[in-house]
């Protein structure tokens, strides 16, 4: 069963049409990979099913509801997003990050997902000092935290080692046994795969 | 953040030292200030009662407004370049008073100067608010709101001859001077509203550093948070503004060298960038006016003096703070 579709969705964003005519469905508890070159519109597709970008025309829906008809906080109920570029400006640390804003039962989640993702040692760290790789896990342990049906995860392997790369394979596998919903953009150099339950090609 | 409750605990002391010093000499001006009774025969009683207690203490007021407000334009914003006079919010509030003035419903000095800054402060700063699409254009938006406001309230004084408005030449410099007594009771009614306020939106505007995303993605609404940190940082420039006049670089200076003492979190930072905000204008003020008395020097000048050294230091010495 698909949980969320887009229908023939266009996008421009000043003279580009990043977006034309595209349509996708992503099934419920699967992991879908979405895949395709630099500047191919990935990102923006995955700010539509954020529903933080609104396509000029066509439609998105999330469990057959028009996206743009959710709230924010029913949004935020339903789905948790890791964008690519993390803009930390400040000297907070690393879990200072991870628990900004975050709800109790999130807060209570947050010393298990840090060691999973193998930052539990720069805890205290300032995030202005991590690698780009780092950064990401913060992110992405930000998301995690969450408990929500939809995972949307903007190339996650970006700057990641083979050693957080194999051990995010394995949360995202994890999270798919308990039923979530995950999506993916990734790179085909990230290396093979087979792991995801759909590949979705993004030509432009 | 223990250090900034021993920077804290030095404000008393300061507070006895700025009574005790002063164009005038006092000659029995410790017997004076820890007198109980107050004797309104005795001239050291009336120089320290009535002429230096509601200066110092509206000093450390209004330094620890003018800090608060630094630190919330500067979170707002996402940019450590922010400041009220930047977002237009202190030439709103100057605008304010001075069509007040110029139409008769507000006199200088008086509760509705402060409402009428509040209004032209409020009206500027959500002015910048609504024509900015990002956060930075917020900072050239702003500028832009300022440098037009600012000359609108140039030309207005220049054209007029009532001597209230031309007094207010003088205002728009800034001074500890302009205070009242009567001022003091709305200085620490804002000071405390706007410091719970901001604690409140603390964790709020710690959320906000992450970014606009970041922020939507759990479920609040960015906008929103920047708005209420807005109205409260106009508020605050309001009560500075309409009773002192416009002092600029304090509240730019306060929350970095605060930021270099506790860190970034808003919680921390917001109380820090009060006590720093405290310390400097009540050490520059005592300055401005004992260093060639009978003269008041500009508290401008003072300020830059105590606050840029300790600005450069800060950022030389400390662990990087923001990129």
């Amino acid at each position: 069963m698909a949980i969320m579709t887009c229908d023939s969705i266009s996008l421009q964003r000043g003279s580009t049409r990043v977006l034309s005519d595209f349509s996708l469905e992503i099934e419920e508890k699967a992991i879908t990979a979405i895949v395709g070159a630099n500047g191919c519109g990935k990102s923006t597709l995955i700010s539509v099913l954020a529903g933080d970008l609104t396509p000029d025309s066509g439609s998105v829906k999330l469990l057959d509801r028009d996206l743009e008809q959710f709230s924010l906080s029913e949004l935020a109920a339903m789905r948790s997003v890791v964008l690519q570029h993390q803009n930390f400006w400040l000297a907070y640390s690393v879990q200072e990050v991870i628990e900004m804003g975050q709800d109790g039962p999130s807060l209570a989640r947050v010393d298990q997902v840090m060691s999973e993702l193998g930052i539990a040692e720069i805890a205290g760290q300032s995030v202005l000092t991590l690698s780009g790789g780092q950064g990401q896990r913060v992110a992405i342990a930000r998301a995690l935290v969450r408990d929500t049906p939809i995972y949307l995860f903007d190339e996650p392997f970006a700057s990641q080692d083979r050693e957080s790369r194999k051990a995010l394979i394995e949360i995202f596998r994890g999270l798919r046994e308990q039923g979530k919903t995950i999506v993916i953009i990734a790179h085909l150099a990230d290396g093979d795969l087979e792991w995801c339950d759909h590949i979705i090609e993004k030509l432009s | 953040m223990k250090k900034i409750y021993v920077l804290a605990s030095a404000i008393p002391l300061l507070l006895l030292i700025a009574l005790a010093i002063g164009a005038t000499e006092v000659n029995h001006v410790w017997s004076a200030i820890f007198a109980f009774e107050f004797n309104s025969e005795s001239l050291d009683d009336q120089i320290i009662w009535q002429i230096r207690a509601p200066r110092v203490i509206a000093a450390i007021l209004i330094g620890a407004i003018l800090g608060i407000a630094g630190s919330l334009s500067q979170a707002a914003t996402n940019n450590p370049l922010a400041d009220p006079a930047l977002l237009g919010t202190t030439a709103g509030a100057a605008a304010g008073v001075v069509i007040g003035v110029a139409t008769n419903l507000v006199s200088l000095g008086s509760f509705t100067a402060v409402i009428a800054a509040a209004i032209g402060a409020m009206a500027a700063t959500l002015f910048t608010f609504w024509l900015a699409r990002s956060a930075l254009q917020l900072i050239i938006m702003g500028i832009s709101v300022s440098a037009i406001l600012t000359a609108l309230v140039g030309i207005a004084i220049s054209l007029t001859d009532r001597s209230d408005l031309r007094s207010i030449t003088f205002w728009s410099l800034g001074s500890l001077a302009l205070i009242a007594s009567s001022d003091l009771l709305i200085l620490i009614a804002v000071a405390v509203i706007v410091l719970l306020v901001a604690l409140k939106l603390s964790p709020q505007l710690d959320l906000l550093s992450l970014g606009d995303n970041a922020v939507r993605h759990i479920g609040r609404d960015p906008q929103r948070i920047r708005l209420i940190a807005f109205l409260t940082l106009s508020v605050a420039v309001a009560a500075s503004v309409s009773t002192v006049g416009t002092i600029a670089f304090l509240a730019l200076a306060a929350p970095h060298i605060a930021r270099f003492i506790v860190g970034p979190r808003h919680r921390n930072l917001l109380i820090a960038s009060a006590v720093i905000g405290s310390i400097i204008l009540l050490l520059a003020d005592t300055a401005a006016r004992s260093i060639a008395p009978p003269q008041d020097l500009p508290i401008g000048i003072l300020i830059a003096l105590c606050a840029a050294p300790l600005l450069i230091l800060a950022l030389k010495k400390g662990a990087m703070q923001w990129r």
